[in-house]
């Protein structure tokens, strides 16, 4: 990001004064970008980041509003209109990378939201999971319908999971000490430590509790 | 043999991924009336078997439990077929916005346009609630953003545009146009115009 960008950016934030998160844009939007390659490398979903994408939102629709001041022959007003598009590009990617997964793995994910405290659904998300669901179910039963009383109820105990043995690639924002390694048998598992700073390939079950705590990153 | 028209249903799905064939009710229908069949010789079965069991000591229970397999088998084929076919659809929704073209119309069953206008709807629901104004269209933007404008050809004769800004221009065809990429990227995936690289 350039540095007219940024003046463009701490204008709106200093009018900002309700954020109760302490953060420059410039940060914002790198957390953006972060949220969004995780969520986009990460096989199954990840706990939602509404503040942050509000947040992002109202400073893109802030950001447009700037740039309608400027005359229209002014050129840097195609540089940001360009940035403003690529910050958008960012969120609705993320939200349809979100939506996708929860489609593919709709009863999977409503059931484990279920059990557990914290939802990684928003509550839109959640709304929308529920009435796809349902239409799911209903398009199934119709399907199966012509013969009352067969064993058509299986695919709903067996439905798709995400894969949380697939390899990904990530990135160390902090020290990490301690990750196990699962070689999937029996008990001779390797621990490494992880450097700040140092990449690696791994298994993503092992770090998935890590990467949601925000110690690394993928990539 | 079981399952084999399970199988050519499979099978059209394979022969054609990323389109939607007309909804195969007829060969649906003989799927469902073998399994009809199935299901009735195995209660026949059933109940004779307890008694041949105890007189001329012969079990039907192989019989049964392979017929229990096929059933099954068809059962996770039908499944399979309608599952493929609602993706397919779910890309058209994203491709084509919530109205159906009338040549995919035809194609499908009555269940499964009723499960397009549910998808559909509760898709504009949670675009709608994004954000604190009025919503965020998410089947914009589906490239990362090059440049600001692009170079684009009309194929067909679509009429007036009107751009946001507010100035209005005649798409004609195969007249070329200079204009912001957000503007025409739908217009784009509907195949009115076509982009010059």
């Amino acid at each position: 990001m350039d540095e007219d960008t940024d003046d463009i950016l701490n204008n709106i934030i200093d009018d900002d004064d309700d954020a109760n998160i302490q953060m420059t844009p410039a940060e914002l939007i790198q957390k953006m970008e972060e949220i969004w390659i995780n969520e986009k490398f990460a096989p199954e979903l990840l706990p939602h980041e509404q503040e942050i994408v509000d947040l992002v939102l109202s400073q893109i629709s802030a950001m447009e509003d700037n740039v309608e001041t400027l005359p229209s022959a002014d050129f840097k007003k195609g540089f940001y209109q360009l940035e403003i598009d690529r910050i958008r590009f960012v969120v609705t990617s993320y939200l349809r990378q979100r939506l996708e997964k929860i489609e593919t793995y709709v009863l999977h994910v409503l059931k484990e939201d279920e059990e557990r405290e914290e939802a990684y659904l928003s509550e839109a998300e959640q709304q929308f999971a529920l009435k796809y669901k349902e239409a799911l179910e209903e398009h199934f039963d119709n399907a199966t319908m012509f013969y009352p009383g067969l064993p058509f109820e299986d695919w709903k105990s067996n439905f798709v999971r995400p894969n949380m043995n697939s390899f990904v690639f990530l990135k160390a924002k902090s020290n990490v000490e301690g990750v196990v390694v699962d070689r999937g048998q029996g008990d001779d598992n390797e621990i490494v430590d992880i450097k700040a700073g140092s990449q690696m390939l791994i298994s993503y079950k092992g770090v998935s509790d890590l990467i949601k705590k925000g110690d690394l990153r993928l990539i | 043999m079981f399952g084999e028209k399970a199988y050519l249903l499979i099978k059209e799905l394979d022969r054609n991924r990323d389109s939607l064939p007309p909804y195969n009710t007829e060969l649906l229908s003989e799927i469902h009336n073998e399994v009809k069949q199935l299901v009735t010789e195995n209660q026949e079965d059933a109940n004779v078997s307890e008694q041949s069991r105890l007189v001329e000591n012969v079990s039907y229970v192989p019989t049964l439990k392979i017929r229990h397999a096929a059933i099954k088998r068809n059962i996770r084929c039908i499944l399979a077929y309608h599952y493929n076919r609602l993706k397919c659809l779910k890309t058209i929704r994203w491709q084509f916005g919530s109205i159906l073209p009338p040549e995919v119309k035809a194609n499908l069953s009555q269940a499964e346009i009723d499960f397009f206008s549910k998808y559909s709807s509760s898709l504009m629901q949670y675009m709608r609630g994004i954000g604190d104004d009025g919503g965020v269209n998410l089947a914009v933007n589906l490239k990362p953003p090059k440049s600001l404008y692009i170079e684009v050809r009309c194929v067909v004769d679509y009429g007036q545009l009107e751009l946001t800004d507010g100035s209005a221009l005649l798409l004609k065809k195969n007249s070329r146009h200079h204009l912001p990429r957000t503007e025409c990227e739908e217009l784009i995936r509907q195949g009115v115009l076509e982009h010059v690289v």
